[in-house]
């Protein structure tokens, strides 16, 4: 188990990559992990995993044209100690495309800690992988005043870039808080990239494979902190969406984001 | 890396035994390196580099390429403009060229070409790419159909293995033809090899992915790997595939002592047993791969074919021994794409053609166009080792030229047979006779001059192509009727004096051919390819005192044959005649009561209904 991270002491800007980044340590303490060990064609852990199933209200408020399943074609483990997700062109229950859509909402939730996932994401144009969050709240105030932390969120048409963003009341939707990081060689969905946030009261810093891209404290915000409250987990594609843009014919599918972990500590 | 020292060179050792004989001494080659190239990925940017020569291909319009300082991409200095000619023009019929280092380049330190380009129009460029050096051209690479239109836009080919390219002179090419026959222009700006940091993998493939089974080869067969191919993951997420030479991959043989694989992608086939062969594009599996299984000599039929029995005069032979043949300019076209290899081989004393690899294979006999309206079927005899089940099939195409009798121009036109299961058979000669008009998309076939052979069996052995006609001319006159003239009124005969204004053929909207013929010197009215056929009497007939209708009729290939009798209303009624007669006529003597209700003191027409071609003769009323 991993016990010390570090704490930041530059704030860098723009998506360049600084040879060093010279952090001060942080002490962590797991409190939920998944490894997704299991054998291949499983369904994922259901005490620690529920789906969202179907179309949700205007494609999940974004327009996106997808059908969440829970079917194996849909989400699965591979054996390999992965959860697999794939997004398909296939013709389901009045849509176009199906792919999946976990959470653990009333299942887990937390307030502050470090959330991580390392994950191999799909690519493709209007393809929309997302390790995000929301808080316990949606379920009583809506959103976005339940706040929304995006871990990662990717445009499958732009592969080498991924995108970290807070939502809340008066930053939400086009105008979330929000920060993008570019791979200077390589692309996201050829390998594992770890993706991470360590939250408190007073700031949220987003990671990529422990490098840290982006701080967002409540005096960045235009509207009120709403993240002292715990948050849920989840995990999916999105096909198609006002922030992706539509799939194309040349969008190869099917699409798989691979998770090969997620894990969440406290700071001791 | 080798020295050339180190290399065991039989004609080396040779001279160096000469020189140490002639007292010359030793040369010094442990100091030579291979050559290195210049690691520049500059094509064209501003202006050509300083190594690079263009040349135009064969058949183009070499004055199509230009150096353009107005039209270029992000205002720089210069690009290149092509200026693609209109369909037939004079002066050259596509545009297509060249461009190649001098000396070479090493390139293995990038992962693509890429350029900007656009043209006055939407179009397609119909192949662009890199590899070409006039000469073997080892690691081409094309992108084909590549869209275009009048902006400017960023094209990344990728390269399937950079490491191989350490000394490359087909540094850039393109041809292109007419868009819809007219000519446009595009321009092309900033090329260069260069390492596209968000290009994603590139995954090959052979046979376009397929996996490729031949389940009977033999021992000596060679089988050339085909559709090799190159997907790319490119930086905007979508998939690019392009076409690339065999150089660039590695083939694996499961079995080297069953078959073997040149660097050129042709399989060997050396013994009896099973063989996968995959490839390797880099460090990955290519998709696709050939599955076979050989024998050791090959399949081929203990019998002939069965010999031809039909009379030579009704037959165009394209190929049997039993006929003379008419031209054929080919029995392979080798079209691309087609991976058919074909032999003449005897079977006994019969000559027979033997196809195998087969896809599809073009026979083309263009420069001498059968006209084939007069007959009536197509016939071909085939045999293959192969399994036969349902959906496994041989096809038949035949392929009219039209009126122009030269491919294109829009009047050309085409018809595929399916043939399965149970007509097809494995081992066991195969005998197909299908009527001509089974081939319905045939509308012209006066002007035949192809005929392409395809299927799902890789190997087939064909026999007795031939056209034909079942319809022969009676050899023999009707029989002259003995009716004493008092007692007839005659329509169409040469023994009694006929209804005088008669219209044997009014346009009645039928396709039937009306023509009369004779026969022994005997008139005959003759239709050809029968659906209907009226025949307008010069004055209408008041037969109510006569008791039949006669007549002589001949159809060897008519499968249905119905006489009318027609009075105004019009108020018909038929009369059906068994057919086909054989080769003899048959004679009718109809009872007039048949025809009720028509009314037999008005007769005006008659009407034949049916197919095939029918003879008639002695068409007439007696008591």
């Amino acid at each position: 188990m991993r016990s010390s991270l570090v704490l930041i002491a530059i704030l860098v800007a723009g998506c360049e990559q600084q040879p060093v980044q010279t952090l001060p340590e942080r002490t962590w303490t797991l409190t939920w992990s998944d490894e997704f060990d299991g054998a291949v064609g499983n369904s994922p852990d259901t005490s620690k995993w529920t789906f969202d199933i179907g179309t949700g209200a205007g494609g999940w408020g974004n327009a996106e044209l997808q059908y969440y399943t829970n079917r194996q074609s849909n989400v699965q483990l591979n054996g390999d100690g992965h959860l697999v997700i794939t997004a398909r062109r296939e013709s389901y229950a009045g849509s176009g495309f199906t792919s999946a859509r976990l959470k653990t909402q009333g299942l887990f939730s937390q307030r502050y800690g470090r959330f991580e996932a390392r994950i191999r994401t799909p690519s493709g144009p209007g393809v929309w992988p997302a390790f995000w969050m929301l808080g316990d709240s949606f379920a009583d105030v809506s959103w976005p005043q339940c706040g929304e932390i995006d871990i990662m969120e990717q445009r499958g048409q732009q592969p080498a870039i991924t995108h970290g963003s807070v939502h809340g009341p008066g930053y939400s939707g086009a105008n979330a808080k929000t920060k993008s990081y570019g791979l200077m060689v390589g692309r996201f969905d050829t390998d594992f990239h770890l993706y991470a946030i360590e939250w408190s009261s007073d700031y949220i810093d987003f990671f990529v494979d422990d490098y840290l891209y982006q701080r967002i404290q409540p005096s960045d915000l235009s509207g009120e902190w709403v993240f002292n409250q715990p948050f849920f987990i989840i995990l999916n594609i999105a096909v198609g969406g006002n922030f992706v843009g539509y799939p194309t014919t040349a969008t190869p599918f099917p699409q798989q984001m691979i998770v090969d972990f997620v894990r969440v500590y406290t700071q001791s | 890396m080798k020295t050339p020292s180190s290399i065991v060179h039989p004609g080396l050792v040779l001279l160096s035994l000469v020189l140490l004989i002639s007292g010359c001494g030793d040369r010094m080659v442990d100091g030579l390196s291979a050559p290195s190239y210049p690691q520049r990925g500059q094509v064209f940017i501003d202006d050509f580099e300083s190594d690079l020569i263009y040349a135009a291909f064969g058949g183009s319009d070499v004055k199509a390429f230009q150096v353009d300082y107005e039209t270029t991409y992000n205002n720089s200095r210069a690009s290149m403009r092509y200026e693609v000619p209109d369909a037939n023009s004079p002066q050259g019929a596509y545009a297509g060229g060249a461009y190649f280092s001098r000396a070479g380049r090493d390139l293995s330190g990038f992962n693509a070409l890429t350029f900007y380009i656009k043209a006055t129009q939407p179009a397609t460029i119909d192949v662009i790419g890199f590899g070409n050096d006039f000469g073997t051209s080892s690691f081409q690479v094309a992108l084909n159909a590549l869209p275009v239109n009048t902006n400017w836009k960023k094209v990344v080919i990728p390269i399937p293995d950079p490491a191989r390219l350490n000394g490359e002179r087909g540094l850039f090419f393109y041809s292109t033809g007419p868009f819809n026959e007219k000519g446009y222009t595009f321009w092309v700006d900033d090329v260069q090899f260069e390492h596209v940091s968000d290009l994603g993998t590139c995954i090959g493939a052979m046979f376009n992915g397929e996996d490729r089974k031949v389940p009977t080869t033999e021992k000596g067969a060679s089988i050339r790997i085909e559709g090799l191919q190159a997907t790319a993951d490119l930086p905007n997420g979508t998939m690019l595939t392009i076409s690339a030479s065999p150089s660039y991959f590695n083939f694996v043989s499961s079995d080297t002592s069953v078959a073997t694989v040149s660097p050129q992608g042709v399989v060997q086939v050396l013994d009896s047993g099973n063989a996968t062969i995959t490839a390797w594009l880099g460090a990955a599996m290519a998709r696709g791969s050939l599955e076979l299984s050989a024998s050791g000599t090959a399949l081929i039929p203990t019998t002939p074919a069965p010999t031809p029995t039909l009379d030579a005069k009704n037959v165009i032979s394209l190929y049997s021994n039993a006929y003379t043949n008419v031209p054929v300019d080919t029995w392979n076209t080798r079209w691309q794409y087609s991976t058919t290899e074909s032999a003449f081989i005897k079977v006994g004393n019969d000559d027979v053609i033997r196809y195998y690899n087969l896809n599809f294979v073009g026979v083309e006999f263009s420069s001498s166009p059968i006209d084939a309206t007069s007959m009536t079927h197509f016939h071909i005899d085939v045999w293959t080792p192969d399994p036969t089940p349902n959906p496994e099939n041989v096809k038949v195409m035949l392929v009219d030229f039209g009126a122009n009798g030269v491919y294109g121009g829009g009047d050309d036109v085409s018809h595929e047979i399916t043939i399965t299961a149970p007509t097809l058979q494995s081992n066991g000669w195969v005998s197909l006779d299908i009527p001509l008009a089974s081939f319905s998309g045939l509308t012209t076939r006066a002007h035949l001059a192809q005929l392409v052979l395809s299927g799902t069996v890789s190997n087939l052995f064909v026999d007795n192509v031939y056209l034909y006609k079942t319809q022969t001319s009676p050899t023999t006159p009707a029989p002259t009727p003995a009716y004493p003239a008092g007692d007839v009124i005659s329509v169409f005969s040469d023994a009694y004096q006929n209804v005088g204004g008669t219209n044997f053929s009014p346009n009645w909207g039928q396709s039937t051919v009306v023509s009369q013929v004779s026969i022994g010197g005997n008139a005959t009215l003759l239709y050809t390819g029968l659906n209907y056929q009226g025949i307008e009497l010069g004055s209408r007939q008041n037969v109510s005192s006569y008791g039949f209708l006669h007549l002589d009729y001949n159809s060897a290939n008519a499968t249905a044959l119905q006489v009318f009798l027609i009075s105004p209303g019009p108020v018909e009624t038929a009369y059906t005649l068994p057919v086909p007669t054989g080769t003899g006529w048959r004679s009718v003597d109809i009872p007039l009561s048949a025809f009720a209700p028509v009314a037999l003191t008005n007769v005006i027409q008659l009407k034949f209904v049916g197919n095939g071609n029918v003879y008639l003769d002695n068409i007439l009323f007696r008591k």
